[in-house]
């Protein structure tokens, strides 16, 4: 192939990547092409062609630009946020899959609807802490960290929240802002009197205390805690049937990836057997881990018979683990 | 997570569409949704940002009719492709009971192909799943722009992606359609027989 047929060649590739919106392999394509002409075109004759290809590379960078560091996600319709919750919420009772669908709200970007979804779920004791922590964070994925400071200002007032509970969410939100390179001593619960003025002393930290790059959507806080699941040795499962509870079933983990758990169910455990089905929440579960017992919940994942293997015959059980 | 309605007799499972940016999981959905009209059961929603990359998912509901005594209806899901999307593509991929993985054929992608394979793997391990055990198709897309771009010979497509999965492919071009509707038809067939091992769904 001729040098000119050769440029013509890697010409249209990258015009092809650059309509197919694979900007990088374009780009990668425009340049190899401005080397060949640099290369083996008299100036004269390549100048035109070389400037025009610049000018295309220069368009494309900025493309890639705008792909890599996108915008906030727009607000989508009522009918889209209604499709998030209602196709991204995978609990089995009612109020779980509420907080399932404020949290894909959340993932999703849709800040303002689930603000609004989660201060529904405020009115739950249950799922009222993980509610504000969300809350909190939804202002502050959404550039407002004022917003959630006057939202915990608010939260103050006596009534829907312990002083316990408050001092949780205060210290949450404190370390939030110092995530975000600001300082800041928040009023605790009992000391709200005192404090009138400036409770929130805003000041720039030092340059090396901001946060290097911000993630498109910030992740939900009930994905931090899965994170930060103890490693679990065994787990102890109380059966009730009828009102009656069963004596407690421990079993081994056989792995463990965040707060989810592999057991293995031997064969005897006929009960426990027949009562386990995907999406059954165990709401008596103790977890055991080398340095402590949490009291908690389950929901089941998966249960198979395993059919092959030195296990064969037995049942495995995949758990999804939630502490109180 | 598939859901079965012992008392209705109806069985409603998942399918995602995986695979790198610009692979063509949205021009799939886009050629099911209009080539299978009598199946399709609602509006095709998707979400796409202003140069047409998924933004969120696109999502398409689909009615197969009574299949074995059961209602089966089946909802086909895309994952947003571009690398930086890894939160929500994890989200969309949560409970699927069946994948079909579009790889594109242009030679220049191939490590975006073993690469977004790789995440798969990975998603689906965090979802408590196994990619050796869940339904999986690939498919090899792009295969009528052989002419005027260097694409890779399917050989080496299995190679890379298919030697140890060892699960069904096909090549095909869903810009002209050429292969949608034999890689879905697989992917379903796989998803309800695997389904019928944990629900008995068909009589």
């Amino acid at each position: 192939m001729g040098i000119k047929e050769q440029i013509k060649t890697v010409l249209r590739e990258a015009e092809i990547y650059r309509t197919q919106g694979l900007f990088n392999e374009a780009m990668v394509k425009f340049k190899y092409a401005s080397e060949l002409i640099e290369k083996n075109v008299k100036p004269e004759n390549g100048r035109h062609l070389v400037d025009g290809i610049t000018k295309k590379v220069e368009l494309l960078k900025q493309t890639i630009s705008k792909y890599n560091d996108p915008e906030k996600p727009p607000e989508m319709p009522v009918e889209i946020q209604n499709l998030i919750k209602e196709k991204f919420s995978f609990s089995t009772d009612k109020e779980s899959a509420a907080l399932d669908g404020a949290i894909a709200l959340t993932k999703f970007g849709q800040f303002e609807r689930a603000i609004k979804e989660f201060k529904e779920l405020l009115k739950m004791e249950s799922f009222r802490l993980v509610a504000a922590k969300n809350i909190l964070r939804c202002y502050f994925s959404s550039s407002s960290p004022e917003g959630a400071v006057s939202q915990y200002k608010e939260w103050l007032t006596p009534g829907l929240f312990t002083p316990g509970q408050l001092e949780k969410i205060r210290v949450f939100l404190e370390n939030l802002l110092k995530e975000k390179g600001i300082e800041s001593k928040l009023p605790a619960a009992k000391e709200e009197k005192a404090v009138v003025k400036e409770e929130v002393q805003a000041k720039k930290a030092p340059e090396k205390a901001k946060p290097a790059i911000k993630p498109l959507i910030e992740m939900p806080e009930a994905d931090k805690e899965e994170e930060e699941f103890l490693d679990v040795s065994s787990v102890g499962i109380i059966l009730e049937t009828e009102g009656k509870k069963h004596p407690e079933i421990i079993l081994d983990v056989s792995f463990q990836s965040g707060n989810m758990v592999c057991l293995i169910v031997p064969v005897r455990e006929k009960l426990l057997i027949e009562s386990m089905k995907a999406g059954l929440r165990l709401n008596n579960v103790q977890f055991y881990s080398p340095i402590a017992i949490l009291n908690g919940s389950g929901v089941v994942a998966a249960f198979t018979k395993i059919s092959s293997g030195p296990k064969m015959g037995n049942y495995s059980l995949d758990l999804k683990m939630f502490t109180n | 997570m598939a859901v079965f309605n012992i008392k209705n007799r109806e069985i409603e499972c998942k399918i995602v569409y995986y695979g790198p940016g610009r692979s063509g999981k949205t021009t799939n959905l886009e050629y099911i949704f209009k080539t299978y009209k009598k199946q399709v059961a609602d509006q095709m929603v998707t979400i796409d940002t202003e140069g047409d990359r998924t933004l969120f998912f696109d999502f398409l509901p689909m009615g197969l009719g009574k299949i074995k005594g059961c209602d089966v209806k089946v909802q086909l899901y895309t994952v947003p492709g571009q690398v930086q999307y890894s939160s929500t593509r994890k989200l969309v991929l949560k409970g699927a009971d069946g994948i079909v993985f579009v790889a594109d054929s242009f030679t220049i992608r191939r490590e975006k192909n073993m690469l977004s394979l790789k995440d798969l793997d990975q998603n689906l391990k965090e979802c408590g799943l196994n990619i050796f055990k869940i339904p999986l198709i690939l498919q090899y897309n792009k295969r009528d722009a052989g002419g005027s771009i260097p694409i890779m010979s399917i050989e080496m497509m299995q190679n890379d992606l298919n030697k140890q999965l060892k699960v069904p492919y096909y090549p095909a071009s869903a810009l002209t359609g050429e292969g949608v509707g034999a890689t879905l038809k697989e992917c379903m067939k796989l998803t309800l027989v695997h389904l019928q091992k944990e629900f008995k769904w068909a009589q």
